[in-house]
């Protein structure tokens, strides 16, 4: 099965991915930046979710150190976040993000069909 | 005779448009409950109503220590979380005091955060309701 990693430190959520996501996809979640890069290299996920705004290392800092791996360089990489204002799009996607997603999640569509995409050009 | 400086403190953030806006989106949850049935809804708003409070705390926290950062990341997450859960008005208020927060200001956030703690008390009474509802 496809393995997606969330890295995403709210509960809900990581709940409410789980719900749209679990039956399609295998999930391995990760609250934090640290915990995520240990276990992204230990698993080599097929994608990664990542939020922005995270304690400690934000995804940004996260992004940057998937890129200067090796190994992880070539994972599709979705923003998932919060930070919707005119021109967030542009931002992240120039920061190096292969896609952006915004959150509250309205449209499931949008999610599925961003993760098919990327997962197809694998 | 109060001063400027204390007029604009006290001076709410939130503005016209955020006033008109309804406290309570019934869509939202229909939304949720679309996404993964009553558990997944009675899971978000129990998950809401137990980290929702927090959030603000520690936004209000940040405000009595003058860390910007730390309120704009409380205020930043309820405002993601208030929009999923069908608080529309709460979300507003919460995105224009993370904004202000990310300017590396706390002005009028004083009487915003009062502003979000009374609109989540509303939330916190509609979703108690709603889940009772629905469990019923």
């Amino acid at each position: 099965m496809t393995t997606i990693a969330v890295v995403e430190d709210n509960a809900d959520n990581r709940l409410l991915l789980q719900a749209l996501l679990g039956d399609r996809y295998d999930l391995v979640e990760f609250d934090n930046g640290v915990d995520a890069l240990a276990g992204l290299s230990a698993s080599l996920p097929d994608l990664v979710l990542l939020d922005i705004s995270l304690p400690g290392m934000d995804g940004n800092e996260i992004l940057a150190r998937i890129r200067d791996d090796e190994r992880l360089r070539p994972l599709p990489v979705i923003a998932l976040t919060a930070h919707a204002m005119a021109g967030d799009r542009e931002k992240y996607l120039t920061a190096g993000f292969d896609d952006y997603i915004t959150k509250p999640i309205v449209d499931e569509t949008l999610l599925i069909d961003a993760i098919e995409r990327w997962l197809a050009r694998r | 005779m109060a001063s400027h400086d204390t007029i604009r403190r006290m001076t709410p953030v939130s503005d016209t448009d955020t006033i008109q806006l309804p406290a309570t989106d019934p869509e939202a949850l229909a939304r949720l409950e679309r996404f993964g049935g009553v558990k997944l809804l009675n899971e978000m708003i129990a998950l809401f109503l137990d980290i929702a409070p927090g959030r603000l705390s520690t936004a209000a926290d940040g405000l009595d220590r003058g860390d910007a950062p730390t309120v704009e990341d409380a205020l930043h997450s309820l405002k993601s979380s208030s929009a999923q859960l069908g608080a529309p008005r709460l979300s507003r208020l919460c995105e224009q005091g993370e904004s202000v927060a990310h300017r590396g200001s706390l002005d009028g956030l004083g009487a915003l955060l009062a502003e979000c703690r009374d609109e989540l008390g509303r939330i916190e009474a509609w979703l108690t309701s709603v889940r009772a509802e629905r469990t019923a």
